[in-house]
């Protein structure tokens, strides 16, 4: 108790050097710019950025990715305030009274609510973060080769609940994932694999290259294919931003109910932000003694959204920073964040390297202090950037895609890794299959081959060593639940979108509402 | 059903018959796990396709292809693709800075950018890429084959 209490302190000093403090800065603007652009989103920005963080210290970079990540989650709700369309798929719920309270000359204070709840929501997260981490690592560390065959089998089956649309279609890219995760040296036989001649193969495929090309370049090409139009110009407000204590008063019970739900979501695999927004919103609008209010620019309405998807980010950190699980997309490319950093997610990050998470830990909790203030005092600025064109973003996140990728090992190879999986996003998205379910199995499939290699060489031969714990067959339960909870999921969100009475939010922050000026 | 999903499974079970054939040269030992993955996609694959015909038979056949492609412009999709292809070319030979401020100006231009937009947008992306790539992170970019 004693010793994590003496790193929690340790971590703080750490995150409060003024690099970090810099980086925290830096990465919480621009995040919250990625996120109140429509086109683009949390995950395409952090993936977009990654290289960046390879010079830094591995604390430094998390901090940034981290912040990057809470920044675009917030940065959502400008847009969806201002000119009715969510940034990200996450602040859908927000635009349902945001955008009200903005027709009604309340612009300002739906904007000063929505920061103030986030920041109550991303801060209360950090506590679950600090607590049911470490306990979920020390059970990781009774794991071995089987468990972690499991493990990763376990991760493998959340990528049918980040399926939006076909199970099986996420099963298939999963499989596809896998099948290109064993190119490169195999890893008990000295063998190459599938490497078509290239000797820059012989690591696998550079996950770094694969985030990038599937999230942001994809990206960029479904903005190319389609008509530039032009942003509805943002709301000009005079009102003032603050929350009173009234306000706070009123609004505390309604952002803790979605800090919880915020944070069981988050820790859940396959869940995330965007059912939390629409969970949170319709828990606010079933307790509040202000139901009148609802459909007509509420406060808590866009306290319940905001609150309850800025609660998912420390949540969903818990199972990718202990298992290496991790639950969404933006948490898979955290996790590309952290491998390049050297550094493998599980309980090593809390024995071996544990000054540095902790440091990341605290970096995190600041995060949401720098997001208070850049969002309140920013925010007639932020509205402005959110009408940037799409004409813009297209050739620039073109640019960046290829740079990023080509800063990795100085090299053309990655360039066209990078493109190559830049048109298989394309087109995966075309076709409803699941570029996070690559990722997923990119990133996982080297674990589960050598667990079950390692197992079977150990046993010799003999599949029994499987099934040889309690661990391995509670993995196994997991798994199972792993590919059933879409069919759960997807019933839930169905009926709280119903019940909020909004729109089904698109998977890249598509906006539902863009008129022309 | 839709028509277009005929083109998923093709190209799933392209994959398998690929991966199959360079599976089958490796020696024994090591092609145990691959051979485990590809049976696992051609399942999977298989099983959509089951699904595929179950629902052709209660909903009929449909094309997809305006679902999929019905916001598609090709008239700009495919320019811009040809310009970041024509990029990437451009950079090996004449290095990166020419070849970014070419792409930029000729890709805002065509997407009808006003012009101080596009000054300030190139402008911003290079100095930004210097400022965080060359000067931050000490990345030397290349300079193309014409150059050296």
């Amino acid at each position: 108790m004693l010793e994590t209490l003496a790193l929690m302190g340790s971590g703080f000093a750490n995150a409060l050097s003024p690099v970090n403090l810099f980086a925290m800065a830096a990465g919480t603007a621009i995040g919250i710019v990625i996120g109140c652009l429509p086109g683009l989103s949390a995950a395409m920005g952090v993936a977009l950025l990654l290289p960046m963080t390879f010079s830094m210290e591995a604390s430094t970079g998390l901090i940034v990715l981290g912040a990057i990540y809470c920044g675009a989650i917030f940065g959502g709700s400008i847009s969806a305030i201002l000119i009715h369309t969510p940034g990200t798929p996450a602040s859908a719920a927000t635009a349902i009274e945001g955008y009200q309270m903005t027709l009604q000359g309340r612009a300002g204070k739906a904007l000063g609510v929505s920061c103030f709840s986030s920041f109550c929501g991303g801060l209360l997260s950090c506590i679950s973060l600090y607590f049911f981490a470490p306990l979920l690592a020390q059970l990781a560390m009774k794991f071995g080769s089987p468990e972690y065959f499991w493990l990763s089998i376990f991760g493998l089956t959340i990528i049918a609940g980040v399926s939006s649309k076909s199970m099986i279609k996420g099963l298939m890219s999963g499989a596809l994932g896998l099948l290109l995760s064993t190119i490169g040296m195999d890893p008990m036989e000295g063998v190459k694999r599938f490497m078509f001649g290239q000797s820059s193969l012989y690591e696998g495929i550079n996950v770094t290259c694969a985030l990038i090309g599937l999230f942001s370049m994809s990206q960029a090409m479904i903005l190319a294919e389609k008509k530039i139009r032009q942003r509805a110009r943002a709301a000009k407000f005079q009102d003032k931003i603050g929350v009173t204590g009234a306000e706070v008063k009123r609004l505390t019970p309604t952002i803790l109910r979605s800090w919880i739900i915020g944070n069981l979501i988050g820790i859940l695999p396959g869940a995330g932000a965007s059912i939390a927004c629409f969970m949170g919103y319709n828990s606010a609008r079933q307790f509040s003694k202000h139901k009148e209010e609802f459909g007509h620019g509420s406060i808590e309405g866009v306290a319940g959204s905001e609150a309850a998807n800025n609660a998912v980010t420390g949540g969903s950190l818990i199972p990718m920073l202990t298992l290496g699980i991790p639950g969404e997309s933006v948490t898979a490319v955290l996790m590309g964040g952290l491998i390049i950093q050297g550094l493998q997610p599980g309980p090593e990050l809390f024995t071996k390297y544990a000054p540095m998470t902790y440091t990341f830990f605290a970096g995190f909790v600041l995060v949401q202090f720098f997001m208070l203030g850049i969002g309140i005092l920013g925010c007639r600025g932020f509205a402005q950037i959110s009408r940037l064109s799409d004409a813009i973003l297209i050739p620039s996140v073109a640019v960046l895609c290829v740079v990023g990728s080509y800063a990795i090992h100085k090299n053309f190879v990655d360039v066209v890794i990078m493109m190559i999986f830049g048109v298989l996003g394309y087109f995966f998205r075309k076709f409803d299959l699941n570029p996070a379910a690559v990722v997923l199995a990119l990133i996982l499939g080297p674990l589960g081959e050598k667990g079950l290699r390692r197992s079977l060489m150990l046993s010799g031969g003999n599949p029994a060593v499987l099934f040889s714990t309690p661990i391995c067959w509670v993995l196994m339960v997991m798994c199972i639940f792993g590919v059933l909870s879409p069919v759960f999921m997807a019933r839930m969100e169905k009926k709280t979108v119903e019940n909020a009475g909004g729109d089904m939010p698109g998977e890249t922050g598509d906006d539902p509402v863009r008129t022309s000026d | 059903m839709k028509k277009t999903d005929i083109g998923v499974v093709g190209f799933m079970y392209g994959v398998c018959i690929l991966f199959l054939v360079m599976t089958l040269r490796l020696k024994k030992a090591a092609q145990t796990y691959p051979l485990f993955i590809i049976t696992l996609l051609a399942l999977l694959t298989t099983l959509y396709v089951y699904n595929m015909v179950k629902d052709a038979k209660r909903l009929g056949v449909t094309s997809g292809l305006e679902e999929v492609f019905g916001e598609t412009l090709p008239g700009q999709f495919v320019p811009v693709m040809a310009m970041i292809v024509g990029y990437l070319l451009a950079m090996y030979y004449i290095g990166f800075y020419p070849s970014t401020l070419i792409f930029m100006v000729a890709c805002l231009w065509f997407l009808k950018v006003p012009k101080w937009q596009v000054v300030v947008s190139t402008l911003a992306i290079v100095c930004l890429v210097y400022a965080a790539f060359a000067m931050f992170l000490g990345v030397k970019l290349p300079v193309g084959l014409l150059f050296k």
